[in-house]
């Protein structure tokens, strides 16, 4: 079952009053609920404005055409409120991105445990689940340190834990593994691997690297705003996951 | 707590927005604080004057300026509709004193002790002793208001110089924040003698001393309007000016009014620039952390949740300055009153009221200035803001 579909997806963004970039130009996807899927494409192919709108960060262009549509789980959200698309962004999905992002005046665990507030979770519910979320990534430790006190792989790893915190149907990740060295994307890779697997959460990686590519079950292949290629989920062609994508052990 | 943590992170600026409304709420509360001992004062003379007719000579004001005779009292109360009148004379205690002075100079008050009981409606209450009878005439006995005997530093039978003249004082009056605080009563007999000496010789030798006054007080009987009386002590008594209390509020209080607002007015002016520092602070800081908003959007903040976060920041500097500023206009006001007490110069009265809505007003200053940047912030493109350099 597709837990994300969307059909006719555009999106022109307006830079000045004569100049309008058509970022994407009627996307047609699907993705299966437990997938990790890749979005692939060079600069200005379209993948992050794909990903912004699967992750309900923009919504599809309404007019020009036929009509969006973009179902989460069967449920349409192509036109719903910013206030709802918000609520579901915060319960329902995790998302990672490539600057990390963290709060700086925040330490760790508050850092993650604001995913939880915004979804409504609070007090010692929420710090158990954060602290989990950070023994997840291997930070249990570093629960009390500012961003600055932390490494960029450590930054990035706290940056996941408060994706996953509230343990979302999907993680939407874009260039997660840009600024950093090839180790510590090996380690982000396993991670969204583990939770892929023993979580069945699904994974959407918006990236240009190709090793990231290679981790995942497919790879959706875009270039000047649509998708040229759906790719094929490896580990229904191999049926032998294990196998199929070479894993770096976690040094956690 | 979190919201020092983001006001930690430019601690200089957050300092000086915050010294920007405590300057303006400083102003206020002094400012207002001295319109309130003002208000106090003339309230006072309102609700004294306001049930009597007084007389003085002509050009003169509440029952000082220039001699009248004992003998108009009976004249007066000869008139019909008047229930008393009695003689009254009234001095400032020392010549200098007042020309630099807010509100009521220090004055001696000369008259009858007891003479218009039943009539009376202003209360006095007192601290200490008693108030003057009619027993007193011929001694040289002092009623010190509450300024004064501070200035003087004076107690139930000690003895006070008034005008080169010694006296005992016999009671301590409670603050009233009016023109009794700073009054020194005597018997008239004594304040007669005493305004003898200040005529020059060539007058005061035509003048038998215990016919002077520098005022009447006139009583209505019940259901009579004062300025009726006021009407006829002008058609049949000349070189006198009656003033009721209508007359007084007419020019005393529009008087003090514009004074008020130009107070008042002060404050609020420097408080206004505090105010648009907050909302500099705080659009500078929202443009600070840009991406950190734009994460926070991401992740499921909704635009309520960050304009709270901002607003309660803001509101934050508000309440600190507004609570530095009244302790620093608590400071200046008690000095001030401390030290004019020397000279029985009472500027302040800060009343709970003041306080309480000062700190309130720049609670609520700082939430609207707030409120400006943080729409902003809230209508801000998560996905923009999160690219933001």
């Amino acid at each position: 079952m597709a837990i994300l579909e969307g059909r006719n997806l555009r999106k022109t963004y307006r830079l000045s009053r004569k100049n309008t970039v058509e970022a994407l130009k009627g996307v047609e996807v699907s993705i299966e609920k437990g997938e990790m899927v890749a979005i692939m494409g060079p600069s200005g192919s379209g993948k992050s404005t794909l990903m912004h709108i699967l992750g309900l960060l923009h919504a599809p262009d309404p007019n020009h055409g036929p009509a969006p549509e973009l179902y989460l789980s069967g449920e349409n959200v192509a036109t719903l409120s910013d206030n709802a698309r918000t609520r579901i962004r915060a319960r329902r999905m995790g998302f990672v991105f490539q600057d990390f992002n963290l709060v700086p005046t925040l330490t760790a665990l508050e850092n993650v445990l604001l995913a939880s507030t915004y979804a409504g979770i609070r007090g010692k519910q929420a710090r158990q689940a954060g602290l989990e979320a950070l023994t997840l990534v291997g930070l249990a430790d570093r629960a009390d340190h500012k961003p600055a006190e932390l490494s960029g792989g450590e930054q990035q790893r706290v940056a996941i834990a408060r994706a996953l915190v509230n343990k979302p149907e999907i993680i939407l990740a874009d260039e997660p593994t840009g600024n950093l060295d090839s180790d510590r994307s090996a380690e982000v890779l396993a991670l969204f691997r583990q939770f892929n697997r023993e979580h069945g959460q699904t994974v959407v990686v918006v990236t240009h690297d190709s090793e990231v590519g290679e981790a995942c079950d497919r790879v959706i292949r875009m270039r000047d705003g649509r998708i040229r290629d759906h790719g094929q989920n490896v580990a229904q062609v191999a049926d032998a996951p294990a196998t199929a994508t070479p894993l770096v052990a976690v040094p956690v | 707590m979190r919201l020092l943590r983001d006001l930690g992170r430019r601690k200089l600026r957050s300092a000086l927005t915050i010294t920007g409304i405590t300057i303006g709420i400083m102003a206020l509360v002094v400012f207002g604080s001295m319109a309130n001992k003002i208000d106090a004062l003339v309230k006072g003379g309102s609700t004294y004057y306001q049930d009597k007719v007084t007389v003085s000579a002509k050009g003169g004001y509440m029952g000082l300026g220039g001699v009248l005779s004992t003998k108009m009292a009976d004249q007066i109360e000869a008139l019909d509709g008047v229930a008393l009148a009695v003689p009254t004379v009234d001095m400032l205690q020392s010549d200098d004193s007042g020309a630099v002075n807010m509100g009521v100079p220090p004055m001696i008050d000369g008259f009858v002790g007891g003479a218009t009981a039943g009539y009376e409606t202003f209360k006095l209450s007192y601290a200490t002793g008693r108030g003057l009878t009619a027993a007193d005439e011929g001694q040289n006995v002092v009623v010190l208001g509450s300024d004064l005997a501070h200035q003087f530093n004076a107690r139930v039978g000690d003895t006070v110089t008034l005008r080169a003249v010694k006296f005992q004082v016999v009671g301590i009056l409670e603050p009233t924040l009016t023109a009794p605080d700073n009054a020194a009563e005597v018997p008239l007999a004594a304040a007669q003698q005493l305004f003898m000496k200040t005529l020059p010789s060539i007058v005061a030798d035509k003048l038998s001393g215990g016919e002077i006054a520098t005022g009447i007080v006139a009583y209505p009987k019940a259901g009579v309007d004062p300025q009726k009386i006021a009407d006829e002590i002008n058609a049949s008594i000349s070189g006198v000016t009656p003033m009721t209390g209508k007359d007084f509020d007419k020019q005393i209080g529009s008087a003090t009014s514009m004074l008020n607002a130009i107070l008042i007015g002060i404050g609020l002016i420097s408080l206004l620039v505090g105010g648009l520092s907050v909302i500099n602070t705080t659009a500078m800081s929202v443009a600070e952390r840009t991406r950190e908003i734009g994460i926070k959007r991401a992740i499921g903040a909704s635009r309520w949740r960050i304009r709270r976060e901002i607003v309660a920041e803001s509101a934050f500097i508000g309440l600190v300055g507004g609570l530095l500023g009244l302790a620093l206009g608590y400071a200046i006001t008690t000095l001030g009153n401390d030290a004019g007490r020397e000279s029985a110069t009472i500027l302040f009265d800060l009343t709970f009221g003041t306080a309480f809505s000062s700190v309130a007003f720049a609670t609520i200053l700082g939430a609207l200035a707030g409120f400006i940047p943080a729409w902003g912030a809230s209508r801000m493109d998560p996905v923009t803001a999160l690219r933001y350099e």
